[in-house]
Parts: C-alpha cells; sequence; structure tokens
C-alpha cells in the first residue's frame, strides 16, 4: 500500500537521522528491550462505541505501518473499554497503568471520560494524549484543569463552533436557533458558537438543551424558532440522527439551513440511514474523506478496505495520534518512561497527515484546518464535500489566549443566556 | 396550529409508552414481577424489525414477526427461569436485570453499536399539511395503532374468557387456582403478551425513537414512570399514565426547555405523594 511505504520511508529517514546526529538510541538501557504499552480507553460499547472502534482502527493503521515497533522497542496496543462512563474510564485507567504496566493512555472519545482521567493522569505523571473527540476547551487552557503531561491530537470544542458561525454569519445568517445536548461538551460547543456569532454582529434567537438519553426529537424540532434565518446543532451520540429526521418530516428543511457544528448528525456511518434527509446540511469539523491530497486518498481507501465505509474524523484522528505517539517515541529514543521529555517531544512533532498539515501548540492543542463540509449525493451513497477551508488554526482561533480570557463567562457558565449578547461578550 | 401539533406529538409519544409500559404493568398486576427486561424486549422487537424490514422489504411482515419472536423469548424467560422464585420478589428482579445485560450484549453483538432509526412504512411515510405546517402522517398513524391496542386489551379484558381469568388471577390468585384456573399457563401466556406489546412497541417506535445501546435502559425508565404514574397492574393506569407523561414531557420540554431532564420525574414524584398507589393503582 502507498501509504505504508511513505511511511516507512519517512520513519527509516527519521531513525537514519538520528543515528547520524549520535543520538543514544541504547541509551536508555534495559527499558529498550522491554515493549511500549499502549493503553488505549474508548467506548466500545455503549452509543459511542463507532466512534471508539474507528479510533482504534485508525490508530492500529498507523501503528501496523510501523510494523508495531520503534526504537528498537515492541508496542503493544492494550484496548479497554470505557462504556462512555467516567468512572468506568477512571477504573480502566488504574488497571492500565498499575496492573497491565501501560505507559501512557490515549483514545477517551467522551469528555466527560477524558476529565476523570485528567486528573488521575497528572498524579501520575502518566502521558495521556486525548486522540480522538473529548473536546472540553478548558484541558488544554491554562487553568484548573491544565495538565502537564497531556495533549490532544483530536480537535477542542470551540473551533468548529468559531468556524461555524464565521461561515454562517458570510452566508447572511445571522439570527440562529440552537441545539446542544444538555451535558458538559454541549454547553462548551454551543456557548463557543453564540460566542463567536455575537462578536460577528449576529444572535442567537433561540436555545434548546435536549438530555442526552432523549428519545423523541419531535418537540425539539417543532419548538424550533422559524424565524430564525437558520439552525446550529450539536447532538452527540444518535441524537442528530433522530433530530433531522423529525426535522424533515415536519417540513422545516426546506425553510431553514443547518449547520451540523462537529458534524455529530451528518455523521459518516449514519449518510446511508439519513438518505435523502442529509442532503444540504452543512457541517464543520477538522476533517472530510473527500479532502483531495495523496495521503488522504490513499488513507480513504485503505479504511474503506478494512471496514467497509468512510471514515469520519475518529479514523483519521486515531491515526494522527498514533503517529504523534511513533514520531514523539522515536524523538526520545524509545524512553517514553521519561514522561517530561516524552511530553515535551510530542509537543513538537510537526508532520503531514491525512485530516492535513499537524502541530502542536504549547498546551499541548494540534493546530489544524477546519473545513465546513456539506452533504452531498455520491453515486449510491453520500458523502460530505468541503465548501471551504480555514487552515492551520489554533484552539483560540480567532482570538488569541489572552482576548479569550478577557471574557467574564465561561461558555458553560452561558447556558440559559446565549440570547443576550452583551452577557455574552461582557468583560472582566 | 403549532399547539395542534405540539398536543399530536405529546400524544403519539404517549400512545408508544403506553405499548411499553401496558405488558410491564400486565406481569406485574398478575405476578408481582418487577420486570426490568422490559427494555430488552423493545430493543429485540426494533433490531429484529429492521432485520426483518432489510432481508424482506416487508414492514407488515416485521410487524407481525417480530413481536412473536420475542413474545416466545418472554415466555421461555417465564416458564424456565422466573417460575423457580414465584413471589420471591428479589430473586426474580435480580434475574430479570441479568437477563437485561445478556439481551442487550446479545444485540451488540449481533447489530453492533451503530444507533439505527427504521425506515416508515411506505404507506404512511409522507406528511401532511397542518394549517400550513407540514406533520408526518406516521405519527397519527401511531396514534390510531395505539388506541386500536387499547381497544383489543380492553376487550381481551373485559370480554374474553381467558380476561376474566386474568382478572381473577390479579385479585386472588390463590382462591383463582382454587375454582380451577390454570394460573401456570395465565403466568407464562401474560408474560407473552406483554413481551409481545413491548416488541410491536420497539417496531412501532422504532422510526421515532430508534434502537441502539442503551435504548434499552431508557425505555425501561420511561416505561417504570408511566407504571407508577397510572398505578401498577392497570392498563387504564398504563394508557392514561402514558398519555399523560407523553404530553408533559412534550411541554415540558417547551416550557422549561432547561430543567428538560426533570419535565418526567417532577410529576411523578408529586402524583406519588398525593396518591401513593398512582391514578389508578390499587392499595
Amino acid at each position: 500500500m502507498a501509504i505504508s511505504t511513505t511511511l516507512r520511508r519517512t520513519l527509516r529517514a527519521g531513525l537514519a537521522a538520528m543515528v547520524c546526529a549520535g543520538l543514544p538510541l541504547a541509551g536508555a538501557g534495559a527499558q529498550t528491550k522491554t515493549p511500549i504499552k499502549i493503553g488505549f480507553i474508548v467506548p466500545t460499547t455503549g452509543g459511542f462505541a463507532p466512534s471508539g472502534e474507528e479510533c482504534v482502527t485508525g490508530a492500529k493503521m498507523y501503528l501496523e505501518s510501523i510494523h508495531y515497533e520503534v526504537a528498537g522497542r515492541k508496542i503493544e496496543l492494550i484496548v479497554e473499554d470505557s462504556q462512555g462512563k467516567p468512572d468506568v474510564g477512571l477504573t480502566k485507567a488504574q488497571k492500565l497503568v498499575e496492573r497491565d504496566g501501560a505507559q501512557m493512555i490515549m483514545g477517551i472519545v467522551s469528555s466527560a471520560v477524558a476529565l476523570a482521567i485528567n486528573d488521575y493522569a497528572r498524579d501520575k505523571k502518566v502521558p495521556f494524549i486525548i486522540t480522538c473527540d473529548a473536546g472540553a476547551n478548558e484541558l488544554t487552557m491554562p487553568g484548573p484543569l491544565a495538565n502537564p503531561y497531556l495533549v490532544r491530537t483530536s480537535q477542542n470544542g470551540r473551533t468548529p463552533s468559531a468556524a461555524a458561525a464565521d461561515f454562517m454569519v458570510k452566508k447572511g445568517w445571522k439570527n440562529i436557533a440552537v441545539l446542544a445536548s444538555d451535558y458538559a461538551g454541549g454547553f462548551d460547543t454551543i456557548g463557543g458558537f453564540a460566542d463567536a456569532l455575537c462578536r460577528l454582529g449576529g444572535k442567537v434567537t433561540q436555545e434548546q438543551y435536549p438530555p442526552l438519553n432523549t428519545t423523541d426529537f419531535g418537540p425539539y424540532a417543532t419548538n424550533l424558532d422559524r424565524k430564525a434565518d437558520a439552525v446550529a446543532m450539536f447532538l452527540p451520540g444518535g441524537g442528530g440522527l433522530r433530530f433531522i429526521k423529525q426535522f424533515v418530516e415536519l417540513g422545516l428543511k426546506d425553510k431553514l439551513p443547518v449547520m451540523d457544528i462537529y458534524a455529530q448528525s451528518v455523521y459518516e456511518p449514519f449518510l446511508p440511514q439519513l438518505g435523502d434527509s442529509a442532503i444540504g446540511i452543512y457541517s464543520t469539523l477538522h476533517y472530510a474523506s473527500p479532502i483531495k491530497s495523496p495521503m488522504n486518498d490513499a488513507f480513504v481507501k485503505a479504511y474503506f478496505a478494512r471496514v467497509k465505509h468512510q471514515p469520519s474524523d475518529n479514523a483519521p484522528d486515531g491515526w494522527v495520534g498514533a503517529k504523534a505517539f511513533g514520531d514523539a517515541a522515536a524523538a526520545v529514543g524509545g524512553n517514553v518512561e521519561n514522561a517530561p521529555k516524552f511530553i515535551e517531544a510530542l509537543k513538537a512533532v510537526k508532520f503531514d497527515s491525512p485530516k492535513g498539515p499537524i502541530a502542536l501548540d504549547k498546551y499541548g492543542q494540534v493546530i489544524q484546518s477546519m473545513y465546513v463540509r456539506q452533504t452531498e449525493k455520491a453515486g449510491d451513497g453520500y458523502v460530505n464535500s468541503v465548501v471551504a477551508t480555514y487552515p492551520n488554526i489554533d484552539q483560540f482561533w480567532p482570538l488569541t489566549f489572552e482576548q479569550y480570557e478577557s471574557y467574564k463567562y465561561r461558555y458553560a457558565e452561558l447556558k440559559g443566556s446565549l440570547t443576550d449578547c452583551a452577557k455574552v461578550l461582557e468583560k472582566k | 396550529m403549532i399547539w395542534v401539533i405540539h398536543t399530536l406529538n405529546g400524544v403519539s409519544l404517549g400512545m408508544l409508552l403506553f405499548l411499553l409500559a401496558a405488558g410491564l404493568s400486565l406481569i406485574y398486576g398478575l405476578m408481582k414481577i418487577l420486570n426490568l427486561t422490559h427494555g430488552s424486549y423493545y430493543l429485540l422487537g426494533a433490531y429484529i424489525g429492521s432485520t426483518v424490514i432489510q432481508t424482506t422489504g416487508s414492514w407488515a411482515l416485521a410487524l407481525v414477526v417480530a413481536p412473536l419472536i420475542v413474545a416466545a423469548l418472554g415466555a421461555v424467560m417465564e416458564r424456565f427461569f422466573l417460575r423457580r422464585f414465584h413471589l420471591d420478589e428479589l430473586p426474580q428482579t435480580l434475574l430479570t436485570f441479568g437477563f437485561l445485560f445478556i439481551i442487550g450484549d446479545v444485540c451488540l453483538w449481533i447489530w453492533g453499536g451503530d444507533p439505527i432509526l427504521l425506515p416508515k412504512p411506505a404507506l404512511f411515510a409522507k406528511s401532511i399539511d397542518l394549517g400550513g405546517l407540514s406533520y408526518p402522517e406516521y405519527r397519527l398513524a401511531l396514534i390510531a395503532a395505539g388506541l386500536a391496542v387499547a381497544a383489543a386489551l380492553w376487550w381481551f379484558q373485559e370480554r374474553t374468557r381467558i380476561g376474566a381469568m386474568l382478572r381473577a388471577g390479579v385479585d386472588d390468585a390463590e382462591t383463582a387456582r382454587a375454582m380451577g384456573i390454570d394460573v401456570s399457563l395465565l403466568f407464562t401466556l401474560v408474560f407473552a403478551v406483554g413481551a409481545f406489546l413491548a416488541a410491536l412497541g420497539g417496531v412501532l417506535g422504532g422510526p421515532i425513537i430508534g434502537a441502539s445501546p442503551g435504548a434499552d435502559f431508557d425505555v425501561m425508565l420511561l416505561a417504570f414512570v408511566v407504571v407508577i404514574v397510572g398505578g401498577l397492574g392497570s392498563l387504564r393506569g398504563a394508557l392514561v399514565g402514558g398519555l399523560l407523561i407523553g404530553l408533559l414531557d412534550n411541554f415540558g420540554k417547551i416550557f422549561f426547555p432547561e430543567f428538560a431532564l426533570f419535565t418526567i420525574f417532577v410529576p411523578m414524584a408529586v402524583i406519588l405523594s398525593f396518591r401513593p398507589t398512582g391514578l389508578f393503582g390499587r392499595a
């Protein structure tokens, strides 16, 4: 396969460079002989199971391309199921680190699980690489959650929101009805959207927060503000799928354009079920399977051959997380036990990926491109085609950290007040 | 006009809740079993229904086949497992709890973790015009189906011989047995009917609620709330409770959008504080 040869070549070149530079490849002593164990925690059961499985597949695709070996050490991938529950995730993290001897935790998907493991990883000084989803903003921002042993190569919650607001205002849609699931990730995402929208002169006209286990979305779709210019939503875990169906049945699709922030409804595995209902829906995400690049073409082909559907963001995220690990492990000569050095190497990685160019900021958050996509019919199936790109943007885009910090309210505190732009934009 | 639609939304959800709660209520009324597997019957109904629709293309067939298979499962559960612990509530409840996990895992193994929505029957796939607003025909059909099931159950309970035996069994199983009623057969039958109704709810609710790992818990919780509000053991309670919860949930979400998590449980607590046995339950 084209992709693995490229990678192997890159890796070989990298190793050669290190040897030439006289880096102590065998310097880590006895440790170099023992395998590197990656504790990979994702939900493989429950509503988020498809995301978890994609994430693992993506990571495996990269690790296979380096034959599960880096700097002379074998790599062992130990996958554990968090069921998407924080308590289960934390128990699995403890088991992986304390019993299996895993040197790092990867994977994740759910923000709640990430928050539960974050404290543990910080206390134990265990490198924690959030590989998939888990976009809670403050994990990678200075503040109470900041963890020097954390990096995130997936995506935070507010950047897709900021891009969505920018795109919608450019389209001339300024009065927006919003829906977000009733949990921390939902508040972060939709708060970030309201913040960006208000700064651009738009306004949230209505906010609705369906609980995560909402069974019937009929009331929410019926209740939508029909005078709004458009709808922006964030309903993960199958909720978006049910909502869109009701929305279409109520005849609202011709009246209200939809922006699916973070693409939780027009999630690639759902597209066959949504069918024509999905056509025309906009979404923002840090990936789209039709991205034109040799690397992505090869990735999509290889992924499709494995699982017979288009990848969503989770597969390339898994791949990128595994490559970030691989590159950093190679850079420290396989000595991942030296956690501070390993994290330093992680923050320094820079490479090209199916998602586009990847780099990390000093807080450990990935800097990558954001794509606005629109669902189209393509042959027998459906695909999210790129209609706009925001290249190489960081977690505070379009603000700086200082500007971001100057606001009085955190996004989560704005639940229920998003329609009030004065409050949303109030300074400290 | 929008309020008509809101009301229809609430009533259609209420009918679905009735289907789910009716079996639970019947089973408790006769056997005093708190059947925690009830949500799994829903889930199995929806999954099997989707498989039948996918392989045969026939919605009507799914509506018959899925509930029958699940009813058979219910009968087996009662005959070979729950029977051993007759009137012994703790082991029975734990046993049904175990089945909940087993069935959940088997579903995950067979159908995977992706949430699915069932397609709608072609006959009711369109939307109709309601004073300038469109409304899905399927929800109207759902209301009709719920009413039809309610009527059939009422007829079964009030007008048939088995129904009379059932009522006798609910009132006093000992005496019913002494009068020569085969209570044992009745138990199996009621369990099968309960499972049948929940699976029917699974196929009918499939296009709206869908099936996914965890849906069994969510549905079970709703069914329990309905049964508690309506009164354990009462079919009328299941119908009124279902409609009440469906409407309260619907309007609660609209008037108190920030408290959507509580719109079902607050009314339940209020009703329980005034009528501890539920609206139609007997002490």
